[in-house]
């Protein structure tokens, strides 16, 4: 039965589509549980029965995976179970890691059923991590597995905890695929493109062009006209590539005009196409990259792995969530529920100080079209020069900093070792480079006087980390101009820092240096075995936190003010605005991410999902929105330090995906109405990567509250259309205003409505690229997944524009088709894309900065 | 809050903005320990975001007998000591936002056809210009303050700034007024920055046969940075100006949860003190970013947050445009006290604000339409007596701001004759 309504469905979603093919499960794209390398599950995120808890171990001392275990405790006789599953049926290594403790027990341990640990005795004097235990290869079947750990007695000197019963404490699982399947992608065959010759085009110019783009009209200041013959628009390629693209997405010719026949459009596009594949064919050079700083993020993150420091240097506005433990890549698995704090709530966890006395500088905003990576904004003024300065003393200097830094005992100690073999390391590192005599000789001879001003050993080596941290060669991402012309390889140095401040957001760890003097970085199997090893490791979490919030526009939302009386329930508390529960919506999206990031599932989940995370509060705001807090009344209606996010398998596909969540359609709206216009150009930049053009001086006046709208009998939609009437206008909006018309079924905080508040029904129907017809979100966002290459290639540029710190550019062309083709033959699995554009051709090359133009 | 029981009160003052003029206590100290028997000139700017309501803001009558507008009543208390002068004009350069280019090119001293690689009509601005030689001997060439209070990055770096070393080098304001006050009065602080100077100066030499061509524009800002630092530190050693002597504190109140007026006048407050202890002759503030499409609260003007940006476009119904003479007047009011202040505050035969060239302006007129032509210009002070004041000059059609930029940096002592666009100095603008 569930099976026929399965098919029933397939046909009619084919049907709507206008065709037959059955779509692909994005879903279905996902990394095995538990089976990557360090697949570390900790003990404080599995399920757990009964009076198992997590508990925080940083108090006694370093060394606990995550600082926290899992803490159990009960009377001799009792037992609890721990579950975890695989995705696939094989072999698997299994190793656990137990606390020990004066009142902890001896157990059995059971895997399915099965005796593990016969006598398992967890004593000992002092509160300390056990060996590793390792379990040997073990065949598990597919699905939920159990661990049952009794309690069966206790060592003869253990105490008892609360004078009756012993406890356990555990640390994490260790699970290895003792034969994982290599994953192979099949990249299709390079499309095979129609060579259309210029007489064809331009006869299809003539009749569907030149009324507006000729000789006597000039709309847009383009003029195909003048184009005589080929070459002539091969020195117009930029006018060539936009060409294509409107043709491709049908926004050229305007709606309105008489469209030409199927087989015209794709022999026009292909014209355009070609003359940009010519052109870059013949134009290999890359876009040069100008040296820069490092941001603010970065920074902290250099520094924070520079000097091992247990967390970060200052609190970072920047981070949306505050809690990093769960976030474990290498486990494959998102925990179904994770507690976060996050930045909405007080100000005291953006303003608190982690180390006293340390100030970031400045944030840095992001660049017009791309992130905050991009050297135009990234200089360096004296006010920024004196600020670097303070920090570099401030941070060794502060008075939690020896128990903050791993390097106490090892570089700031004496051990009577020569000053210079001890900093070489230390700059190789910091300088991500190879340390040469003179630099070295320099930094040795600063140590020597500082010691000998100071008198001590460890205060000179501080002065010297300070000095360090404000050297340019610490601040600047450098790479070598020295001979490097159109397109030369970047050399391993080069690879590893571009490497870790993609995925880190920070410098490269000593793994990473070494690949890097071996040589092996410009081997593109072992390039990619580093991003593999890089992508597992915590670090990466910077993917979420750096480009994901900027992917997203989300700082949009912080100062995003609904109308106070009209959306109270975005406010905390009747009377103080300051508090918006409505931020924590900013954590939804986001967790997305990180699942697709760890979990290695499909990109297009960011399109549609069918599971999202979200707080209890969360989930009522969509389906209760009349009452979100229950009978909990205005006040204190939620905790403001942490709330729990359970991940909620959806029941309706208006839900999921990015484009729907509360976050992102408040900050596209105004305090008392929708925005289409702000909703549409969201969409066409972060979904498609089309920004539309800066706006015209001329910006229609429409009136600020939806309420004055409906007054006048219009809906926003109609109201919109009076004003794209205007011809200049008319091609613009007719590109973003349907990408925002469709959003027009949620409400200005991204609440589900079917009609205004005046009554009036919504109209979401648009029609996408000029081919899909669609009459609300669903079939929006089926028409996107019918056609998964775009989102696909948009956001692989993205992420290369991140990747590269640089605008794209048409050179890199090549770079982003071969990407997108093997990301879209892989169905968008997130590691694909990363892996890809590190191996990417732009990515793998500098360009010289000779005189060129 | 109980931060101020230990504080003796009666002898250290904290910084709070609120109330007209504030009178500030150290004046004598100042005026006995500091300067000398002629006052420098001084320049300083205050920035208007988004343009102003036309018709409201314009004085009717030109020459000595203008009657001041709506926008400019609050003007009153000075206007023997401002001048205003319309018909000044940008060039618009198509290809940028409006609002980004307002505010960035409103001060830069590059033709219309002069782009950077951005599409900016982008050049060292004509602060840092006047900087390079009325910086020569205060312990900081110029000083950037911005009331920025938005939290998100809504905007780039374009609509956040008005002063540029150069283009892609911006000169960064300072948004929180305790960071400010550090910067200004923490003497030690910035001594400790001296002993690594050498260091990372070898290292950028280091670094310079490796860079390409554009690498080393760069490297060469660091270097002007360590300069520029260096220098700092030797003359505010020398000047030793220090709070602890002046007897006043660092702001009691964050920035974030100051009052709309309050937080422009602790930024102005911060500037009259740089400006009076000759710690510098140069500075600009931005009382709120260009566009920043963000809701933002004016106590007591408004009863919730407004969109500036907003209403600029939709000013053509009434309701609207009322509301948005209002924001003006709000503006003025803040620039009218702010020049109370410095006229309240006595050096040698005249007053600070005398000693001034204070001006206040906007990238736009009207925002409506991003128009750039006839740009709102009010200049406080006559920099010691050189310019006539109370006085309204109604310029040709057309004419260069870029005449007013030249005159202005006359006016200090720089010996320039053409910038960007300029056809000359503007007329009549010296006694």
């Amino acid at each position: 039965m569930k099976r026929l309504i399965a098919i029933i469905l397939i046909a009619v979603l084919g049907q709507a589509l206008g065709q037959a093919a059955e779509r692909f499960d994005f879903h279905t794209i996902r990394k095995p549980a538990s089976t990557a390398v360090q697949g570390v599950l900790e003990g404080e995120f599995l399920q757990a029965s009964g009076r198992a808890r997590p508990q925080g171990m940083s108090g006694f001392g370093a060394g606990w995976s995550g600082d926290a275990h899992l803490l159990w405790d009960g009377v001799v006789g009792d037992s609890n179970t721990v579950e975890f599953s695989v995705g696939e049926t094989g072999k698997y290594a299994l190793a656990m890691r137990w606390t020990l403790a004066p009142d902890y027990g001896l157990f059995e341990v059971r895997l399915n059923g099965k005796v593990i640990e016969s006598k398992l005795d967890l004593y000992s004097p002092d509160v300390r991590l056990a060996k590793l235990r390792e379990l040997g290869e073990l065949e598990l079947n597919a699905g939920t597995q159990r661990i049952e750990i009794k309690l069966i007695g206790a060592n003869a000197k253990a105490s008892k905890y609360q004078k009756k019963g012993y406890l356990y404490g555990l640390d994490y699982l260790k699970l290895t695929d003792s034969a994982p399947k290599p994953v192979k992608v099949e990249e299709p065959e390079q499309a095979v493109v129609v060579k259309v010759d210029f007489a064809e085009a331009r006869a299809l110019m003539k009749q569907h062009c030149f009324r507006c783009h000729g000789a006597k009209k000039v709309k847009g200041k383009v003029n195909l006209e003048a184009l005589a013959k080929r070459s002539d628009v091969l020195k117009d390629v930029e006018l060539a590539r936009h060409a294509a693209e409107a043709l491709a997405k049908a926004e050229m010719p305007p709606e309105d005009e008489p469209q030409p026949a199927k087989g015209e459009r794709a022999k026009l596009a292909a014209f355009f196409e070609g003359v940009v594949d010519e052109y870059v064919s013949a134009n290999t050079t890359l876009e040069p990259v100008v040296m820069r700083r490092l941001n603010r993020y970065e920074y902290n993150n250099a520094v924070r792995d520079l000097l091992e420091l247990r967390g970060d240097i200052y609190p970072l506005p920047e981070k949306v969530i505050r809690s990093s433990q769960y976030f474990d890549p290498a486990s494959g698995r998102m925990p179904a529920g994770v507690t976060v704090g996050n930045r909405t709530l007080g100000k005291f966890q953006v303003e608190r100080q982690i180390l006293s006395g340390v100030d970031p500088f400045a944030i840095d905003l992001q660049a017009e079209h791309g992130f905050n990576n991009q050297g135009e904004q990234l200089s360096i003024p004296p006010i920024l020069l004196e600020s670097l300065l303070k920090l570099g003393r401030s941070i060794v200097n502060a008075k939690e900093f020896d128990d903050y830094t791993a390097l106490r005992d090892t570089i700031f100690k004496d051990n009577g070792k020569p000053v210079a073999k001890r900093l070489r390391p230390f700059l190789e590192r910091a300088f991500r480079s190879p340390v040469d005599e003179a630099t070295l000789a320099r930094y040795t001879a600063f140590h020597t006087s500082e010691q000998k001003r100071t008198g001590s050993y460890t205060t000179a080596m501080k002065s010297v980390v300070a000095a360090v941290l404000a050297s340019p060669k610490f601040i600047y991402v450098v790479e070598s101009k020295q001979g490097a012309g159109e397109k030369t390889p970047a050399n391993d140095y080069e690879l590893a820092q571009r490497l870790s401040l993609f995925l880190w957001s920070s410098i490269p760890d000593e793994p990473l240096l070494a690949a890097a003097r071996e040589g092996q970085l410009r081997q593109p199997a072992l390039l990619e075995a580093q991003v593999r090893r890089m992508l597992n490791d915590r670090r990466s979490r910077a993917l979420s936190e750096n480009f994901a919030r900027q992917w997203l526009r989300l700082d949009q939302l912080i100062t995003a003010v609904p109308d106070f009386d009209r959306f109270q329930v975005y406010y905390s508390r009747i009377g103080c605005e300051q508090w918006k529960f409505g931020l924590q919506t900013m954590v939804e999206p986001l967790l997305l991410f990180e699942s697709v990031q760890v979990e290695d599932r499909s990109i297009m989940l960011f399109v549609d999902s069918n599971y999202a995370y979200r707080s209890d509060e969360l989930q009522a705001w969509y389906n209760k929105p009349e009452a979100p807090f229950g009978n909990r009344g205005n006040r204190n209606r939620f905790n403001t330090f942490t709330q729990p996010f359970r991940k909620r398998q959806l029941t309706t596909r208006r839900e999921g995906g990015v484009m729907t969540t509360a976050a992102v359609l408040t900050m596209t709206s105004t305090p008392l109405r929708t925005s289409p216009i702000k909703r549409g150009a969201w969409v066409a930049t972060v979904m498609f990567n089309d920004p539309p053009p800066p706006p015209p001086d001329v910006v229609p006046e429409i009136e600020a509250d939806d309420a004055a709208i409906e007054a006048k009998g219009l809906t926003i939609r109609e109201r919109l259309k009076q004003h794209a009437t205007d011809q200049s206008c008319a091609s613009c909006h007719a590109r973003i205003d349907p990408l925002g018309f469709v959003l027009e079924s949620f409400d200005p905080i991204g609440r589900w409505r079917d009609q205004y508040r005046g009554g009036r029904d919504i109209d979401a129907s648009g029609k996408l690229f000029g081919e899909a017809e669609f009459k609300d979100i669903e079939q929006f966002k089926d028409a996107i997944l019918a056609r998964p290459e775009k989102f696909m290639r948009a956001f692989s540029e993205h992420l290369l524009s991140y990747a590269l710190g640089r605008e794209l550019k048409v050179t890199d062309k090549p770079a982003i088709d071969r990407i997108t083709r093997r990301v879209t033959a892989d169905h968008g699995r997130f590691s694909t894309v990363v892996v890809e554009i590190a191996k990417s051709m732009p990515f793998r090359h500098k360009t010289g900065q000779n005189e060129r133009k | 809050m109980n931060v101020l029981k230990n504080k003796n009160i009666p002898r250290r003052t904290f910084l709070h903005g609120c109330g007209a003029a504030l009178a500030l206590p150290f004046l004598d100290v100042m005026h006995t320990r500091g300067a000398s028997a002629s006052a420098p000139k001084r320049v300083a700017f205050f920035y208007v975001p988004n343009g102003v309501a036309q018709e409201a803001w314009h004085p009717k009558e030109t020459g000595h007998n203008f009657a001041l507008s709506r926008t400019l009543q609050p003007l009153e208390p000075v206007r023997k000591k401002i001048s205003l002068f319309t018909n000044l004009d940008r060039v618009k350069v198509p290809g940028t936002d409006g609002h980004a280019q307002a505010g960035t090119c409103y001060l830069s001293t590059a033709a219309p056809d002069e782009l950077s690689p951005a599409g900016y009509p982008i050049k060292r601005t004509i602060d840092q210009i006047i900087a390079d030689t009325a910086g020569k001997t205060t312990p900081f060439r110029s000083l950037e303050l911005s009331c920025n209070s938005f939290t998100d990055n809504k905007e780039s770096v374009y609509f956040d700034n008005i002063s540029w070393y150069g283009h892609g080098h911006v000169a960064r304001s300072i948004k929180d007024p305790r960071k400010v006050f550090q910067r200004l009065f923490n003497v030690k602080e910035h001594q400790a920055n001296a002993s690594v100077l050498d260091l990372v100066r070898a290292d950028a030499k280091d670094l310079k046969g490796r860079l390409g061509r554009l690498d080393r524009h760069k490297l060469d800002e660091y270097m002007d940075s360590v300069r520029t630092v260096e220098q700092q530190i030797e003359r505010i050693t020398k000047q030793q100006v220090d709070a602890n002597e002046l007897g006043i504190e660092q702001p009691e109140k964050l920035w974030t949860s100051m009052r709309r007026d309050e937080y422009i006048q602790v930024m102005g407050d911060l500037m009259i003190l740089a400006l009076q202890t000759d710690l510098t002759r140069v500075s600009s503030m931005m009382v709120a970013p260009e566009r920043w499409d963000t809701p933002l609260m004016f106590e007591d003007v408004f009863a919730k947050p407004i969109l500036h940006h907003g209403w600029t476009h939709n000013q053509r119904n009434e309701k609207v445009l009322s509301d948005l003479e209002k924001l003006d007047q709000f503006y003025m009011r803040q620039f009218s006290q702010i020049c109370q202040k410095m006229d309240a505050i006595k050096e040698g035969d005249g007053t600070l604000l005398d000693s001034m060239m204070f001006t206040y302006g906007s990238g736009l007129s009207s925002g409506m339409l991003h128009e750039c032509s006839n740009l709102p210009t009010v200049i406080a002070g006559s920099a010691g007596g050189q310019l006539k004041t109370n006085r309204h000059d109604q310029h040709a059609k057309g004419t260069p701001i870029a005449n007013l930029w030249v005159s202005m940096a006359q006016a200090m002592g720089c010996p320039i004759q053409k910038l960007g666009d300029s056809t000359g100095a503007l007329k009549g603008f010296l006694a």
